[in-house]
């Protein structure tokens, strides 16, 4: 932002008058208004959608509201009383750190060696960013479907493929042994195009010259990896490792339309929990108290990623 | 300060951003086939067909018959030959034309509304020093962390007294909200020169004019990359049209294809000619400006995340 | 109380928004929603195409949402927005968990007296069910109890067939398991029953209902205070339900699809499964027929529900439509004798006493099931596909799977239900 405010006071001669002075002054004025009216779509639509929701969200979680919209009365802690003490929101909330913790580490790892194996400068390299991105550009309802197909028990090209070597193949996504890592897999062949995009741009700004350097002093490929890029992808890497996390904490879309939660719970994330709370049960007010316990564990990971990076910007 | 600030240095216009894949790999020496260039060739090839083989499972099972799909043993190349039955029936009978037109007006009016209103807050952010400003920074900077599932529960209380709830207005005005594009157009609007805006107010143009007819033609590459970011966004958006929207016919192409099923029991055939559809056209959107879209998905997509 | 105040600048939106879906339909378009999907999604179809068919006929689209908890949540928050559909389906069991809350329009009784429809076509039982805190709420249109299917083919060679081709009567639990054992012995699976239960809390509910309620035990749920129940009964059906996926009598593992397949295929002797599924059985040409749950413990009591008409809220219903959607509901109400023939038993009386319902067969084998029927406890969670069947088998499922003690995963079902009546009613 420094930059910005010597850009937009760019620095002017004392002898240009005081004529350019008390213009400069007026507008200021006019500024003033002026400001406030371009920023006015956007803030009104901010402030409807976005701030006025978080502050009703919060004032719901301390009432009994129904889907229905009856009992809007005021309930105080109940509803966060019980939601710390209600066993489905815990397990919930495991599942989605379990979630988290399973599919951020292969969407940071094998999105690097992605990345890393196509800025080698293979040929065809439009055949590979298509096939590792272009899952990235569809929709969550579409990769459901695909792989809901693969992974059928009896028709699906995966117990299919087992078969020809004679293994049979469990009900991927109902068996509780199997149904997270089977949405997993899901969300690694979908979401890694992104990571791997940025990657791939973070490898392409290391300088030349640093290889090259290296090249000098006969350093063999591994080593230059370890010692130059490897190094050089850190930012990055802290970068992709909290976004991904921040995007898997949130997950819904490809659970729910799945295994819907199951089996028995196994893989139910907490915004599913939530939804199933106010809208399949009813109660608004009690999965308004849930969201925000989950708002809460949020800001902690958004609060941790900033200490760490202000922490690392202090350093360099 | 904010979660968002390592991007602002691959965003300006000045500071290199992400160079052009495509461009930057014409650029490198081309270099001698080694044993190792072959093992990392198969290994990539491998992976890439790993990525491919479940969509290419789909549009295999699309082109079959119900009876073949659903056969056992199953089957790669069906006896009865390949045949376009399955997407006959999804576009004659089904409400997929219908969807894939909600689907496009809808994310068309969230880009443009996304779009213009962004652009104007952060041209008045980045250039107007009114009272008020830095609180609005904050304000906006801050809101990026708060996630935006977490509000589908009043949101669409909201949406009821609003009288929205099954609207297309229902499902596009909570998503032209997006405060990390407001906040890279404007770092984008911090870096380009304010010489040549003075010229014009010297000359006495509104600053309106000034931001149409000079700042706006200066941002398209940046202005491309945030609607390409949110066109995506609300082409693939789930979560909350499924919310939002309950009457069949105005659902989007995601939430329709969740949530109505055949009256005619399961058919597999059909269900992937159906996501095939669905997936079409931005893959082929993708195939035609890949460069453009990888671009913008990379500098706007760390701060939209 | 929304802070309309602040909002008010949306004021012309929601008028210009108001164009957009329902509203904008003529009053012949109808929008039905229903859960029947498979054979009954092809019987209702049909039964639509002849109602269309008619002279001066309105136009019904029907959209097919998923059985059980996705569909009624689409349901409620269709009718809280207030453009729902202008028809639907419900579970009658569902329905006084429902009506409370606003969520249904109440059915105009002299309207349904103009197309033919009158208070005296239902059985007495069912009209108290269809009449909610003494509105007219629901219409309806069959009752679909759990029944016994079995395979005809080897009830005869393992002679459990009586000198009428019926499965012989079975009064106690020793003769039915006799019967089972006879039945496995004939069987390719060598399994005489069929039950498939994991992952599906609803039919885990069914059978357990059955048997419970044969037994004689009963369930309250008052808001409130806690559940009511017999835990000795519960023990003895848990047991009973036990011995009969013994490996012995049943395969131990059986999800629904695993079990439908094992019987479609001809592989097990008998079936416990709803009436709905004798389409599916019918298609595959396995010879079977039908038969109430044998009483092995008292009277042949079976659990079920009923598909019923209901009207979701709308904010300002066009007459004109509402009179074709009473006008379309009559239709279907005087033609199910075509929704019979999907195994359900209809709940318009002039239609069951008509001969031709008489020569249905399998269905004239389970028609006096109606008079044994229980139905979910009310609650605003009960009801198929509710919370309550969820729970249900969340709880019990490592009881079926032999991992915990019949009591101790019901007492953890009883918790959450518990804590669920402690809840005031959000409806």
């Amino acid at each position: 932002m420094t930059t910005a405010d010597a850009l937009a006071a760019p620095p002017r001669g004392a002898q240009q008058g005081d004529s350019l002075a008390l213009g400069r002054a007026r507008r200021r004025r006019s500024d003033n208004l002026r400001g406030w009216l371009y920023c006015a779509p956007f803030l009104l639509a901010f402030g409807i959608f976005l701030i006025w929701p978080t502050i009703y969200g919060l004032w719901m979680s301390f009432t009994g509201t129904s889907l229905a919209g009856t009992n809007t009365e005021f309930v105080g802690l109940a509803n966060w009383r019980e939601a710390l003490g209600d066993p489905q929101v815990w397990t919930s909330l495991a599942n989605t750190a379990w979630f988290t913790v399973l599919s951020t580490i292969p969407l940071v790892v094998v999105a690097m060696v992605l990345a890393v194996l196509v800025n080698i400068g293979l040929p065809g390299q439009w055949f590979w960013r298509l096939s590792f991105f272009m899952p990235f550009l569809l929709a969550s309802t579409v990769v459901s479907q695909f792989w809901n197909w693969m992974y059928n028990p009896q028709l699906g090209l995966i117990n299919t493929f087992l078969g020809w070597f004679g293994i049979t193949g469990p009900a991927w996504l109902q068996d509780p042994s199997t149904a997270m890592i089977a949405v997993v897999v899901t969300t690694v062949w979908w979401t890694i195009g992104f990571n791997f995009l940025l990657y791939l741009a973070a490898l392409q700004n290391i300088p030349d010259q640093l290889y090259e350097a290296a090249s000098l002093d006969g350093a063999g490929s591994w080593r230059k990896f370890r010692a130059i890029t490897l190094p050089q992808l850190l930012p990055t890497t802290v970068l992709v490792l909290v976004l991904q996390m921040l995007a898997s904490l949130k997950v819904f879309d490809q659970i729910y339309q799945m295994t819907g939660g199951g089996p028995g719970g196994e893989t139910r994330p907490v915004l599913l929990y939530i939804y199933e709370v106010g809208f399949t049960g009813y109660r608004l007010g009690y999965a308004s108290a849930i969201s925000y316990i989950f708002f809460f564990l949020i800001i902690i990971v958004s609060i941790a990623y900033m200490v760490i990076s202000s922490r690392r910007s202090v350093k360099a | 300060m904010s979660a968002a600030t390592p991007t602002a240095t691959t965003l300006s216009p000045a500071v290199p951003s992400v160079k052009s894949p495509a461009l930057s790999t014409a650029g490198r020496r081309r270099r001698k086939t080694t044993p190792a260039r072959i093992v990392a060739f198969v290994i990539l090839a491998v992976l890439a067909l790993a990525w491919l083989i479940p969509v290419l499972w789909a549009v295999l099972t699309s082109f079959k018959t119900e009876a073949e799909a659903a056969a056992m043993p199953v089957s790669i190349i069906p006896d009865s030959g390949f045949t376009l039955k399955a997407y006959l029936n999804v576009l004659t009978e089904g409400l997929v034309p219908r969807w894939a037109w909600n689907s496009l007006l809808t994310s068309t009016l969230v880009t443009v509304i996304t779009v213009a209103i962004s652009a104007l807050a952060g041209y008045a952010l980045s250039r107007l020093k009114f009272a008020g400003r830095q609180m609005i920074i904050t304000l906006i900077v801050a809101s990026i962390m708060i996630p935006g599932q977490i509000l589908i529960v009043p949101l669409f209380n909201l949406m009821l007294s609003l009288n929205l709830v099954d609207t297309y207005w229902g499902i596009i005005l909570p998503q032209v909200v997006a405060a990390p594009m407001v906040f890279i157009l404007k770092k984008f609007f911090d870096q380009i020169p304010f010489e040549l805006e003075e010229a014009a107010l010297m000359d006495g143009a509104s600053r309106l004019r000034i931001f149409w007819s000079i700042v706006l033609p200066l941002s398209r590459p940046i202005l491309g990359a945030v609607a390409i970011f949110v066109f995506i966004g609300a082409w693939n958006n789930f979560l909350w049209p499924f919310i939002v929207v309950n009457d069949a016919s105005l659902m989007t192409l995601p939430t329709g294809l969740q949530t109505v099923i055949s009256a005619y029991g399961i058919q597999y055939a059909q269900n992937m000619a159906q996501a095939v559809l669905a997936a079409l056209p931005l893959i082929v959107v993708f195939m035609f400006f890949q460069r453009q879209i990888i671009k913008g998905v990379a500098t706007t997509g760390i701060a939209g995340t | 109380m929304q802070g309309a105040g602040a909002l008010g600048a949306l004021g012309g939106l929601g008028a210009l928004s108001g164009c957009a879906g329902t509203a904008a339909r003529a009053a012949d378009d109808i929008a039905f929603w229903h859960l029947l999907s498979g054979p009954d999604g092809v019987t209702m179809g049909e039964m639509l195409d002849g109602y269309m068919a008619t002279e001066g006929a309105a136009s019904v689209k029907q959209t097919v949402l998923a059985w059980g908890a996705p569909y009624y949540t689409k349901l409620a928050m269709a009718s809280a927005g207030g453009r729902a559909p202008d028809l639907a389906v419900m579970h009658a069991a569902r329905v006084p968990g429902y009506a409370p809350g606003g969520l249904l329009d109440e059915w105009d009784i002299d309207l349904l007296g103009e197309f033919g429809i009158l208070q005296e076509d239902f059985p007495e039982l069912i009209w108290d069910k269809m009449v909610v805190d003494g509105k007219l709420t629901d219409i309806a249109l069959d009752s679909h109890p759990f029944v016994l299917y079995y395979n005809t083919e080897i009830a005869e060679a393992a002679g459990v067939l009586g000198s009428d081709g019926l499965l012989m009567p079975t009064d106690n639990p020793e003769d039915f398991r006799a019967m089972a054992l006879e039945l496995g012995a004939k069987a390719p699976s060598g399994y005489g029953l069929s039950f498939g239960y994991l992952g599906d809390g609803s039919n885990q509910w069914r059978m357990f209902s059955t048997y419970y309620t044969q037994l004689g035990g009963t369930i309250e749920l008052p808001v409130g205070k806690k559940m009511v129940y017999q835990e000795e009964l519960v023990i003895e059906a848990a047991e009973w339900i036990l011995s009969l996926i013994d490996d012995e009598v049943g395969n131990p593992g059986h999800d629904g699809g695993t079990a439908i397949s094992e019987f479609a295929t001809g592989g097990s002797g008998a079936f416990y499964g709803g009436v709905w599924e004798s389409g599916n059985y019918r298609n595959q040409g396995v010879p079977f027929d039908m038969t109430m749950i044998p009483g092995v413990f008292g009277e042949p009591v079976a659990y079920a529900d009923s598909h019923s008409f209901v009207l979701p809220h709308q904010m300002d219903p066009d007459p004109e439509r509402r009179r074709n959607v009473h006008e379309v509901v009559a239709y279907l109400l005087k033609n199910s004798i075509t929704w019979a023939g999907a195994g359900h038993i209809p709940a318009y009386s002039p239609v069951i006493e008509d001969p031709a319902y008489a020569d249905l067969v399998p269905q004239s084998h389970y028609a006096d099931a109606v008079d044994h029927l229980v139905y979910d406890p009310p609650a605003w969670f009960s009801g198929s596909g509710s919370d309550f069947h969820t729970y249900f088998g969340n709880d019990m499922q490592n009881v079926w799977a032999r991992r915990t003690e019949p009591l101790e995963g019901w007492n953890a079902f009883v918790a959450r239900i518990n804590a669920l009546l402690l809840k005031p009613t959000p409806m």
